[in-house]
């Protein structure tokens, strides 16, 4: 026994000099002289020369100008990599998918084609009917408690707001404590749908959403207030819509363009997607720079064919493209968008 | 679509015939090593051990591993290469993980890329890789050793210093440069900073300025291969083989997923050419192929081939009867409504957790082969495959033999294969031989024995877990799949394989962490216990097998005995393989998965 120990402190001795000092050794210096650019995480310069980001690390774009990744788990944060981990079965994933469909759903088929959905939604949402029963934002908030309460948790403004219309209706909270003798002191979240169930009688046809006033000095400031209309109500409801209109006929978005990817890294698009997205960059692009924008479409196009990465020499599946690489060139070539 | 497959199988039998021979001679000392190595093999040699002998050596190193993993993760906050000043890991993740590495599970209660430095990532996860792998290799061939009837079976630790140094260490150099040429980085730096090329998108800071991207980067390209030649599976990075760092081309990923495959393989020509059996050894790797093509065809068809159900919706109202004890006749129907389809174009499959970089099935090849081999990296979300796509994956966990890990896979078949001599004959009415030898009642005992040490490791703590809040709080989707993730976590720990579907609450993080996952602490104990039980014992119980087989006298083969070399030897495997798996786990998938498919998408609000 005692034998036994003494060999395998030996072994153990003899692989950590091997596996941990020799061999990651050996590695190190194949890498920083030969692949450098790859040993050192495939870091590229901006137009400024100084380093923008990883050909193989996504970073988040939201300007028009831009081809824009695909969503992240994980915030387009490189120290934290994340899948959504939701499962088929769960509403959430459903939800998601919807919210950012919505921006972007637009009619494929009958006499609206080619049109945006958005303003029939928020048509459908105003006359504040699901089911046949009024109150569409109670009845979403009563389905999805999970969803009413993310909704609360997702800003400190909007949880504020909650405690504002708390604070100002005591005998609800009393209500609510005495339902659930277990949260003495709810917290906004914990009211979440209490909130919205009597938003909804207060405001029918209406949701609370982020409004910037001036204020007396001319300087812009936000505020919570019950509205109409708006990328809000588009996006959230636009799943109660659909709901509704099954059988309206919409145009397919690519699914690379709502789905996460495993790492909340992926650092491409499928092609598809930059075609589907193509009309957005070329039109804001050839606005910038005030130039015929059938022509700007034909060059960013053609910077795309060039760019193409087909996996696995095309054995193993669709083209794609890098998404940093495209609108690195794209900044390149016309300059800072406005 | 199938190419990807198609090549990945053929590269990988065609080099399994050369390495095969490679092995054996390496394991049967046929390779003479040059005078410095010959030295290091005179230190550690401590003469011919017999069964148990070499049982105490492995269990006597595995303890010497334990604590030295313990002091390294407990050393990280005041070891060097912690630029990022990395603290100390809650006390029951570091329990946990040391006996992941240990045991090549690898199961993860932490992230890399957010918990660990480099010096842990070098002095821990790189030893434990090259050693518990080479722990299965070497209990293989000990038991080989005692088929052939040899009283001593070989010296433990010269076996694991070969094993290392002359089959995992080179085959690491060499795919090891060919990911950094893919774009793995290798480097003692621990990030980069960039500010990316539209700043305000990351967001702002506290003082109200765009924060920079911080990219982790470290000696990426030394862990990978060896995760995966040695069926490790513990990833650099949390997102493990699906970050773009970890496998950064369609092309590393082909090797990332051919490195796991390709020992396992040999390792059953090895058992072949080192028996003199090499037909019989052909007809085991042919039931393993016929498995493992199974598997990999059943998830690309259900996970490739078919869109994700939560977008595609059901047309009509769906009916479900379930059970009600106030109903009348104890039953009640419940209509949902229709659910309309969402308008996406999903010929790519189910994209939600998959990269695009890889290839198409390239997220269900791997999901797959991963679980097969018992590696346990992951190049995709397994949570949120499709349901019945993900079937594929515990399959290959629960029969654990479809190849599975180095040297462990071979000897979980090996039992399969006395419970299906034994089967075979009491059918026959003969009484069981193996190799020409009787097996006898202390035989079977062990076989089986260590047979269901992994059914019950599975089965068992799944159930108290999801009885309890242990399990229910840290689920995070609904329904059917909630209870699939448990089943999964226990599947994977007790497979000693690693992969899991990620949503499962499993994370302390550092020790002085304010929120931690609510059951963290819990299921790292119940991990951790079940992967140090489930390894051990059926690696021990069959070395003794092999033993007490090995030393009965070999009966001259006559007309009457079952030969083992032909297509109905094999048929008779696999049949035993497959009625044995589907009577301990059918009605868990019929739980889980099963439910999950056939029950109503989306589940619940």
């Amino acid at each position: 026994m005692l034998r036994s120990l003494t060999k395998s402190l030996w072994l153990l001795g003899f692989a950590v000099v091997l596996t941990c000092g020799i061999y990651p050794l050996i590695l190190w210096g194949i890498g920083q002289s030969f692949f450098p650019f790859q040993a050192n995480g495939s870091i590229v310069n901006g137009p400024d020369g100084k380093p923008v980001g990883s050909l193989l690390v996504a970073q988040p774009f939201t300007k028009n100008e831009y081809f824009w990744p695909r969503p992240s788990a994980a915030s387009y944060d490189g120290t934290a990599s994340a899948s959504s981990a939701l499962a088929v079965s769960n509403y959430t994933l459903r939800d998601r998918v919807a919210r950012s469909i919505a921006p972007v759903a637009t009619y494929g088929g009958g006499p609206k084609k080619g049109q945006p959905v958005a303003a029939d939604v928020e048509a459908w949402f105003q006359a504040d009917k699901y089911g046949g029963q009024s109150g569409i934002v109670a009845q979403w908030a009563e389905a999805h408690n999970s969803l009413a309460q993310a909704w609360v948790t997702a800003d400190p403004t909007h949880a504020a707001y909650v405690d504002g219309w708390s604070k100002a209706h005591p005998d609800i909270v009393a209500d609510f404590v005495k339902a659930n003798p277990g949260t003495s002191q709810p917290k906004a979240g914990d009211l979440a749908v209490v909130f919205f169930e009597h938003f909804s009688k207060d405001h029918p046809g209406m949701f609370p959403s982020a409004v910037i006033h001036k204020d007396t000095k001319g300087s812009d400031v936000t505020a919570i207030e019950p509205v109409k209309d708006g990328s809000d109500i588009q996006s959230t409801f636009f799943l109660m819509w659909r709901e509704e209109h099954p059988d309206a006929q919409l145009q397919d978005v690519p699914a690379d363009y709502v789905t996460a990817s495993g790492s909340g890294l992926d650092p491409d698009i499928t092609l598809e997607n930059a075609e589907f997205q193509l009309d957005r960059v070329a039109g804001q692009w050839a606005q910038d720079l005030k130039r015929d924008p059938a022509q700007v479409k034909r060059e960013i196009e053609g910077i795309l064919q060039q760019h193409v990465i087909r996996p696995g020499g095309g054995l193993f599946g669709e083209p794609i493209v890098n998404v940093l690489e495209i609108n690195l060139t794209l900044r390149n070539r016309y300059g800072a968008p406005s | 679509m199938w190419t990807l497959p198609i090549l990945l199988l053929a590269l990988t039998i065609l080099l399994s015939i050369p390495l095969s021979r490679y092995f054996a001679w390496v394991m049967d000392g046929q390779l003479k090593s040059p005078g410095p190595i010959a030295w290091i093999e005179a230190r550690l040699n401590s003469g011919k051990q017999n069964w148990k002998q070499y049982v105490i050596a492995m269990l006597a190193f595995t303890a010497v591993l334990f604590v030295y993993g313990y002091a390294v993760l407990c050393l990280q906050p005041v070891a060097p290469l912690n630029p990022l000043g990395r603290g100390i890991l809650a006390p029951s993740t570091i329990f946990n993980t040391v006996i992941s590495f240990m045991t090549n599970t690898n199961l993860q209660h932490y992230a890399g890329d957010q918990h660990l430095s480099n010096f842990s990532q070098i002095f821990f996860i790189l030893p434990n890789m090259f050693l518990s792998a080479s722990i299965g290799f070497c209990a293989l061939t000990a038991i080989i050793r005692a088929f052939r009837g040899e009283a001593l079976v070989g010296n433990f630790f010269v076996d694991m210093w070969r094993v290392v140094f002359y089959i995992y260490l080179p085959a690491s150099l060499i795919i090891g440069c060919i990911f950094m040429h893919e774009g793995m980085p290798m480097t003692y730096a621990s990030e980069r900073t960039v500010t990316t090329l539209e700043p305000a998108a990351m967001g702002t800071d506290n003082q109200g300025q765009a924060k920079p991207q911080n990219i982790i980067v470290g000696p990426v390209a030394a862990t990978i291969p060896i995760k995966m030649l040695g069926t490790n599976g513990g990833g650099f990075y949390g997102m493990n083989s699906a970050h773009p760092l970890e496998n950064p081309t369609a092309l590393s990923n082909f090797v990332t997923t051919f490195a796991m495959m390709i020992f396992p393989f040999s390792l059953v020509l090895m058992y072949g050419r080192m028996l003199g059996r090499i037909r019989h050894s052909v007809v085991i790797y042919c039931v393993m192929l016929a498995m493992m093509i199974g598997l990999i065809w059943w998830t690309v068809d259900w996970d490739t081939l078919r869109p994700n159900p939560a977008f595609t919706g059901t047309a009509t109202a769906q009916n479900y009867e379930i059970a009600d004890a106030s109903a009348r006749r104890g039953r009640r129907t419940i209509t949902l409504p229709a659910v309309a389809s969402l308008p996406v174009e999903q010929h790519l499959g189910n994209l939600e957790g998959k990269e695009l970089r890889f290839g198409t099935s390239a997220g269900a090849v791997f999901a797959a082969v991963t679980t097969d081999v018992t590696c346990g990296a992951v190049n995709a979300e397994h949570d949120s495959l499709n349901p019945i796509a993900s079937l594929a994956p515990f399959i290959g966990m629960w029969l654990n033999c479809v190849f599975g890990g180095k040297g462990v896979g071979m000897i979980n078949l090996l039992l399969f294969l006395i419970v299906g001599v034994f089967l075979a004959g009491q059918m026959v009415g003969r009484s069981p031989e193996y190799l020409g030898r009787k097996v006898g009642a202390r035989e079977m005992k062990l076989a089986v024995i260590a047979l269901l040490v992994h059914p019950f490791l599975i089965l068992g703590p799944s159930g108290l877990f999801a009885a309890t809040d242990w399990g229910t709080k840290a689920e995070s989707n609904a329904g059917p799949h909630g209870f699939s993730q448990i089943v999964y976590q226990y599947s994977s720990s007790s497979a000693n394989n690693g992969s899991a579907f990620d949503g499962l609450g499993v994370t302390y993080g550092f020790n002085d962490n304010a929120n931690p996952a609510p059951e963290a602490v819990p299921l790292d104990i119940g991990t951790g216990l079940v992967m140090l039980f489930s390894r051990y014992l059926p690696i021990i119980a069959p070395i003794a097998m092999a033993f007490f087989l090995g030393r009965k006298k070999v009966a001259p083969a006559s007309l009457g005995t079952m030969r083992d070399d032909t297509a109905t030897f094999g048929f008779l495997l696999l049949g035993t393989i497959l009625i044995i798996g589907a009577l301990l786990f059918l009605p868990v998938a019929a739980l889980g998965p099963l439910a999950e498919q056939l029950g109503p998408i989306p589940f619940g609000g």
